[in-house]
Formats: structure tokens, C-alpha cells, sequence
């Protein structure tokens, strides 16, 4: 078990290191800002499924904690001078917001049906858009505001792009990391049991509400980071950031690549981005290529149904069931010989 | 036998991963009533569940008037003619009396508005709180709504669970009453503690043990045996 | 007094059509224990088909009648092929439900074009009646009407004929009421259409009386239809008839006065709900939140 665990520890790193390399044979600005994407909408996508994957909570309204993160540190940044302080503030604005709308949603309705947590934090992002649509001195509005980052010392200002590049992809994977310890962790254990039968870890003596809000919070908090790296990457916010849009596409990454792993998100994160850009790409080709999210909303239909475990999940199973069919051929194998 | 009216081979139902009837065996005479005793978590709802296709046996055989039902959604048993009075008595609360009795009715035709007439003689007590939600009925007056909801329709089975728990006794005499003149009508399987109702209304006797059917007679015969008493149903 | 009785009818107007797609999907959930939340898209079908079919036969009952009918189809897709493989799965009825909203909603944009489409009143509800020196506008009274009429055809169907009886049944014990012998897939299937049929119906009406229909309209009244949903107590429809007149009244009262506010007074509300009465207005039983 722990040498398995230990493969794949060395996979990732080896992935990640590659994607470290990437940028310095292939450094055109709408590559570089696809990847970008993807490593801000793998962070906000594995934020997600530590609540539906390893918690079975579905958040309707994750958007929000994405657009409190964008806005904090545009707002900050925009408001003082863009320096790294101003930025440090911003991100620990975010994150303390993030985390204290989460807490709250968790308090008011975890303890409800699944229906409630997803209808209030729908509803609760909702607000948000509106409040960032209405509050027009703070956030400008539908129009949105560029603001400044922090200038980068020395000739490293000419490279910017590669070290928010950098800066994303390394944010990812500690994140990454981070969250593989905490699901791995007794706490994780016991998230799972929740998931998977609730009753019994309520009667084997746990009380199952502080460790969902725990989950929920950790997951906010993320969620404003990613906020955060977003806004960061394309230094310009807008209402767009509060948009049912944005949850349905974490849905949709944790969906199709796997849920209940962490692996399967930064995947699907992957595949709709780039799907996202060629498929619009060739709307010149066929009217339906503009309109490709009704083929991942039939493609995310079809995944509930018949593949609720995702690609990764699905990819798992198959592996196991063969390491456990050659076993058992190894077995056989023995005994006849 | 031409008189056998519902009889159950080799069940084993399940619920959830747990296998809680293990080949249980039992038959039901026609015009007959027929105890099924047990002590608590012996299966008997469970039997009653897979009869009635709330909890469909995995495997084995139900055959009801010489048709298999093992597979049957319940509300196409129900249709054949089986009636089931739950342990919960499956009472709809925010339904008045008038309305329970209402949607329990298969048909509402003449010959069930005479049955009606004839089930509200049985238990006058109804027609006083005919408005009354049933939520706001007390144990006894559940019971009864039950009961007589299941005798509305033109049954030829009644699947009857503890009827008398929880009852005064006084109530429970009128429900022993209300069985024996259903007697006369159809079948009863009754499912019941209490040894006197029981051996009060029956005429055989099925004992379930542990998911498994581990004794059946003639009620004479266990009345009379001391130690099945004692094992089974912990009756000194 | 004039601009307060104005805002009055107009709150109640609007509540009245939220109420149209609320009470469907309380039925459903009650009945069901699914809560749909492509409900709203079912709306947006309806406001385009209502819209589409006015400009083809400039017949607004016609156009009406050709919305209800899309609803009730759209309620008969959804059934079989969305909700029936996910039956006891919340998780995945949640998920799924979504999903279809979002192919719904793109799906209007597919037929209808992108575009957000002008809708008209028809020529005998376009103006307005002066009462002494208030002015009601009719469309405006036509709304109210047709929902309170609906309201009371439902309680009226729930309260006094045998099938209403069975749904009211259903919502509390589904199991008793198929061994009463009902096959309650049927009944399930008959609410989903109806409550369909209601949102589209709520859909066809909105759309004349804000003058646009827009795709989008389903996720932003699917939001308010599910908050009433939570206010009033989930599976009951005199309870979803309160809070949606509730909804619609603050709504359009702080859209006057605080119109900043106005998305939030309807938030408060649900806030306080679940906080002290989780259960909703209207506790229907049988039916948990747990
Ligand atoms: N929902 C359930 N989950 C697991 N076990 C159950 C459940 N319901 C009943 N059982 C078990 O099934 C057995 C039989 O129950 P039941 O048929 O209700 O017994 P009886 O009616 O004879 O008291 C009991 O051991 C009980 O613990
Ligand atoms: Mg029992």
C-alpha cells in the first residue's frame, strides 16, 4: 500500500515537474494562459469535490466563493497601491471571507437534506451577483475594472506571464498535496464514512456536523483562492466571476473527471478547457460547436447515469478489478501447481 | 389441495445486505386464520413485506390463489385481493378519517359502499370522528381506521401485523371481535405477541425463529404444548 | 395610497406567477423526493413557446394552450429519461437535474436563437382600468386571476377527488399507498407532467407582462420558486402560495423603495426560515427535511 502510495507520489511530482519545464518550449501567451486555466479551475474544481466527492454535499452556488476571492484581491489591489502587502491583504481577505460564507451556509443547512445546502448556496451566489451588479462604487458594476499587480523585481517583469504561470501551477500542486493529506487523514476517513452511510457514523457515537462545516469551510477557502489566482491571471474582475456559469463548470470538470479523487478534477479541468477553446474554434464549422455546452451538459448527463465515478473513478475500478483478477489468477495459478 | 390460498416456498428476502428470511416456508389455508408467532425481530413483518411486494422476496416462490406474486410491484398484489394492515397501521395523518377510508377504496361502487356501511357498524367510533385528521387519533382509533380500511375492499386475504399492541385491553377485545366476524368472509394471516388473541382467532399456527420457520400446527396443538410456548414465544 | 395599492397588485401579480412554478415543484418533491431543479427551465420553455406561438397564430389563448403542451411534454421527457434512472439518489438527482437545466436552457437558444425575444400583450389585457384614481393594470388583474384560479383548482382537485387524495396520500407514505393497490409510478409521472405544465404555463404568462423572454429567466425564477419552496414547507402548495405572495410583495416593494435590497429582503426571509422553522411555513407529514 504505502509503495503504491509512493508511485503515484512520484508520478505527480514527475508531472509537475514536466509542466514546470512546459513554458520554456512552448511559451505563446494563449497557451500559456490556457494552462493558466486550467491550474485555477483544477484548484477551484478539487475545492468542489472535496465537498461532493469525498463528502457527497452538492454546492450549487460555489461561484461565490470563486467571485469574493477575484474581488477581494482586485478590490484591495485597486484600492491601495499595487504591492505585494496590498496582494498578502487581498488573498487573506478572500480567504477569511470565503471561509466564514461557508461557515455559515454549513451551520444554517447541513444538517438538512442535501437539497437545502445546494438551493441555499445557489441562492446565496445569486445574492452575491446581484450585490456586485448593484454596489457599482465598489466593484463598477456589469463593467467590471482592470487593476494593477504588483510589479515583479528585476528582469523577471519581462517574463510575467511565465511566473504567474509558475506561481499557478505551484500553488495547484501544494494545494494539490495539501488536500491528499487531509483526505488521507482520520478526518478524510471519517468524511467518507459520512458519505457513504451516514446513519452509522451517527451511531458509532460521531457527531457528523462539525466535521461537515469543517469540509465546507477548507473547501470555501480554496474555492475564494482560486478566486483569487483567477482574478490575478487576467487582472480585470467582473459580475462574470458570480455566474451560476462558473459553479456548473467546476461541476462539470469533477463530473467528468472523476469524483472522489483529486486527481479527476485538475483533469476534467483539462479536458473542458481545451475543449472549451478548439470546440469554439470550429463554430465556424457547424452552428453546434457554439453551442458545445449543451454537448457536455448531454455528456454530463450521460456520465451521472452511467459513469458516476468519472473517468478517473472508472479508471480505478477497471485497475482494481484486474490487480484483483490477476491475483486471483496468481492464486489459482499456485494451487495448481 | 385445492383449499390452499396463498403459500409461501423456500423465501429469502433481504434488506439492504442483511438476509433476513432464510427459506421460510408457510401456507395459509382458505378460510382459515392463521397465526404467525415469533418473538420480536423473527421476521414476521418481514414475511408479511414480501407477500405483499414491499420488500420482494430475492428468491423462492409466493403463490397466491395458484399464481406465482413473488415478483409482483405490491400494488398489483394489493389488486388481486390481498388487504394489509401494517404494524405502523399506515394511518395517512394529514388525512381525515372519511378520506383514509376514501383512498383505500379500490373501487367505489355499491357493492363497497354496502361493505362500508357494514364496516362502519363494526366500529361506530369511525363515523364519530369521520372529519377528525388522522393524525389526531388516538392508538386504539388507529388501529380500528386500519383495520377497517382494509376491510372495505372486497379482500380475499388479510395480512394483519400486531394488531393488538400497545391496545387496552378493552379495545383489544373489540378488535378480536371485529377479526371473528371477518372470518366469516376471507382469510386472515394475523401476526401477533399476544398468545390469547392469538389463540383466541386461530386456527393454525406458523412459528419464524431467527428469519426461519421452525414450527407449524394446528393452534389446538400449541395450546396444549407447554414447552414451544416457552421457547419460542417465552410464555411460562 | 394610489402608488401603494399599485405596488400591491403588481407584488401580487408577480407572486402569483412564482407561485405557478413553485407549486409544481413542491408536489414533486413531496411526492417524489426529487427536487428538480430544471423545474425553472421548464419556465423558460414555456415563456418562449408562449412567445413563438403568439407571433405564428396571434391568438393568446392558443399561444397559452401550446406552452401547457410543451410543458407537459418537456414533464414527460424529463421523467423517463432524467429522473427515472436516479430514483433514491439524491446526489445524483441534484446533479443530474441541473445538468438537464443547463441543456434545457441552451437548448432555447438552439430553437429560438440566442437572442432575448420581445413579447406582447394581447390587444384586449394592454391597458388599464381607473378605479377612482387608481389605475390597475390589467394584465396585471389577468395574472392574479388565472393564479388563484389555478390555486384553487388544485386545492379543490387535492382536497375533493380521489386521485387528489392519492397524491396527498402519496406525499406521506408512498409505501401504504401502493399497498392500498395505486401504482404510484403513474401518479408520479401525472404530478410531474402537471407540475410541468404549471411552470410553463407561469412562463407563457410572464413573458407578456415583463415584455422579453430570455433564457436565462429559468435559473433566475428557478431561484425564487425554490426559496418559496423552502419558506413555504416543502410539499405544500397553500404554503407555497403564501411565501410566493410573500416573495413577490417584498420584492417588488423594496425594488421601489430599496431597490438594492431587494434580492436580499427574499434571502432574510429564507435565512429566518431555516433558522427557526426549517420545516417551512407548512409542515406537510411525512415529508422530512432531514
Ligand atoms: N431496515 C432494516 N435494516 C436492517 N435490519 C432490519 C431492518 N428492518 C428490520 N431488520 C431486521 O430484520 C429482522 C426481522 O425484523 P421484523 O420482520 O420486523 O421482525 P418481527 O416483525 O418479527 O419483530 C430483525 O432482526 C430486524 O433487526
Ligand atoms: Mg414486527
Amino acid at each position: 500500500m504505502i509503495k503504491t502510495l509512493q508511485k503515484s507520489t512520484w508520478v505527480y511530482l514527475f508531472t509537475g515537474l514536466m509542466l514546470v519545464l512546459l513554458p520554456f518550449f512552448k511559451d505563446e501567451r494563449w497557451f500559456l494562459f490556457l494552462m493558466i486555466q486550467i491550474f485555477v479551475f483544477g484548484i477551484f474544481a478539487m475545492s468542489y469535490d472535496l465537498l461532493l466527492g469525498y463528502t457527497g454535499i452538492v454546492s450549487f452556488g460555489h461561484a461565490m466563493f470563486f467571485g469574493v476571492g477575484a474581488y477581494s484581491v482586485a478590490i484591495t489591489l485597486d484600492r491601495f497601491e499595487p504591492s505585494f502587502m496590498s496582494l498578502l491583504l487581498g488573498i487573506v481577505i478572500a480567504m477569511a471571507v470565503g471561509g466564514l460564507i461557508a461557515f455559515i451556509a454549513g451551520i444554517l443547512t447541513l444538517r438538512l437534506k442535501s437539497h437545502y445546502y445546494a438551493m441555499l448556496t445557489l441562492a446565496l451566489a445569486n445574492l452575491f451577483l446581484v450585490l456586485a451588479e448593484k454596489w457599482r462604487s465598489l466593484t463598477k458594476g456589469n463593467d467590471g475594472f482592470t487593476f494593477q499587480i504588483p510589479e515583479l523585481p528585476g528582469g523577471l517583469e519581462d517574463h510575467r506571464n511565465m511566473v504567474i504561470y509558475l506561481f499557478c501551477l505551484v500553488s495547484m500542486v501544494v494545494i494539490f498535496f495539501g488536500l491528499k493529506r487531509l483526505t488521507e487523514s482520520p478526518l478524510g476517513k471519517i468524511l467518507v464514512a459520512i458519505r457513504e452511510n451516514e446513519q452509522r457514523v451517527v451511531s458509532l457515537g460521531y457527531k457528523i456536523m462539525p466535521y461537515k462545516v469543517i469540509i465546507s469551510v477548507i473547501s470555501g477557502v480554496v474555492a475564494s483562492f482560486a478566486g483569487v489566482l483567477y482574478a490575478i491571471s487576467i487582472r480585470f474582475v467582473d459580475t462574470s466571476v458570480f455566474a451560476i456559469d462558473m459553479t456548473l463548470d467546476a461541476l462539470l470538470m469533477t463530473i467528468i473527471g472523476g469524483v472522489g479523487t483529486l486527481v479527476g478534477p485538475i483533469i476534467g479541468a483539462g479536458i473542458i478547457e481545451f475543449a472549451h477553446h478548439y470546440l469554439s474554434e470550429l463554430s465556424d464549422v457547424h452552428w453546434i460547436f457554439e453551442r458545445w455546452i449543451i454537448l457536455f451538459g448531454i455528456l454530463y448527463i450521460l456520465v451521472v447515469i452511467f459513469f458516476p465515478s468519472g473517468i478517473v473513478g472508472t479508471i480505478n475500478h477497471k485497475l482494481a478489478t484486474r490487480k484483483q483478477r490477476k491475483k486471483e489468477d496468481e492464486q489459482s495459478d499456485k494451487l495448481a501447481s | 389441495m385445492t383449499n390452499t390460498l396463498l403459500k409461501l416456498e423456500q423465501i429469502n428476502t433481504y434488506i439492504d445486505q442483511f438476509h433476513i428470511l432464510q427459506n421460510v416456508n408457510f401456507e395459509v389455508k382458505s378460510g382459515e386464520v392463521t397465526v404467525l408467532l415469533g418473538r420480536n425481530g423473527a421476521g414476521k413483518t418481514t414475511t408479511l413485506r414480501s407477500i405483499m411486494g414491499l420488500n420482494s422476496a430475492l428468491s423462492g416462490q409466493i403463490v397466491y390463489k395458484d399464481e406465482d406474486i413473488t415478483k409482483l410491484p405490491a400494488y398489483k398484489i394489493a389488486k388481486k385481493g390481498i388487504g394489509y394492515v401494517p404494524e405502523d397501521q399506515g394511518i395517512f395523518y394529514d388525512l381525515t378519517v372519511g378520506e383514509n377510508m376514501r383512498v383505500g377504496m379500490r373501487q367505489e361502487d355499491e357493492a363497497t359502499k354496502d361493505r362500508m356501511e357494514w364496516v362502519l357498524e363494526l366500529f361506530p367510533d369511525l363515523k364519530k370522528f369521520w372529519k377528525k385528521p388522522g393524525g389526531q387519533l388516538s392508538g386504539g382509533q388507529k388501529q380500528m381506521l386500519s383495520i377497517a380500511r382494509s376491510y372495505v375492499n372486497d379482500n380475499d386475504l388479510l395480512l394483519i401485523d400486531e394488531p393488538s399492541k400497545g391496545l387496552a385491553p378493552v379495545i383489544v377485545e373489540k378488535v378480536i371481535e371485529s377479526i371473528e366476524k371477518m372470518k366469516e368472509k376471507t382469510t386472515v394471516v394475523l401476526v401477533e405477541q399476544n398468545f390469547y388473541m392469538a389463540s383466541r382467532l386461530g386456527d393454525s399456527f406458523f412459528i419464524l425463529d431467527d428469519g426461519m420457520t421452525v414450527h407449524q400446527g394446528d393452534m389446538k396443538e400449541l395450546r396444549e404444548n407447554e414447552e414451544l410456548k416457552r421457547k419460542y414465544l417465552g410464555i411460562a | 395610497m394610489d402608488l401603494f395599492i399599485n405596488l400591491a397588485i403588481n407584488g401580487i401579480a408577480t407572486g402569483m406567477l412564482i407561485f405557478l412554478i413553485a407549486c409544481g415543484l413542491t408536489l414533486i418533491f413531496g411526492l417524489m423526493d426529487v427536487l428538480n431543479f430544471a423545474h425553472g427551465g421548464i419556465f423558460a420553455w414555456g415563456a418562449f413557446v408562449g412567445v413563438w406561438g403568439y407571433s405564428v397564430t396571434q391568438n393568446f389563448l392558443i399561444s397559452i394552450v401550446l406552452a401547457v403542451i410543451a410543458g407537459l411534454l418537456i414533464g414527460l421527457i424529463t421523467e423517463y429519461l432524467i429522473i427515472r434512472p436516479v430514483y433514491g439518489n439524491h446526489i445524483q438527482q441534484i446533479l443530474i437535474t441541473l445538468g438537464f437545466m443547463l441543456v434545457l436552457s441552451e437548448f432555447i437558444k438552439v430553437v429560438f436563437g440566442p437572442n432575448i425575444l420581445a413579447a406582447q400583450k394581447p390587444p384586449f389585457l394592454q391597458d388599464y382600468w381607473l378605479v377612482g384614481d387608481v389605475t390597475i393594470i390589467k394584465y396585471r388583474a389577468f395574472t392574479i386571476v388565472v393564479g388563484f384560479i389555478i390555486f384553487v383548482a388544485i386545492m379543490a382537485v387535492l382536497k375533493y377527488t380521489k386521485i387528489g387524495l392519492i397524491v396527498r396520500a402519496g406525499v406521506m407514505d408512498k409505501e401504504m399507498i401502493q399497498a392500498l393497490g395505486v401504482n404510484i409510478r403513474l401518479v408520479f409521472i401525472g404530478v410531474f407532467m402537471v407540475g410541468s405544465a404549471l411552470a410553463a404555463l407561469g412562463g407563457a404568462l410572464f413573458a407578456p407582462s415583463s415584455g422579453v423572454a430570455y433564457a436565462e429567466m429559468g435559473m433566475e425564477f428557478g431561484i425564487f420558486a425554490f426559496i418559496v419552496v423552502i419558506i413555504g414547507g416543502m410539499g405544500s402548495v397553500p404554503g407555497s402560495l403564501i411565501a410566493a405572495l410573500l416573495v413577490g410583495l417584498s420584492n417588488v416593494f423594496m425594488a421601489y423603495y430599496v431597490p438594492s435590497l431587494a434580492m436580499a429582503v427574499t434571502m432574510i426571509l429564507m435565512f429566518l426560515v431555516l433558522i427557526f422553522r426549517p420545516e417551512g411555513l407548512f409542515k406537510v407529514s411525512g415529508v422530512s427535511n432531514k
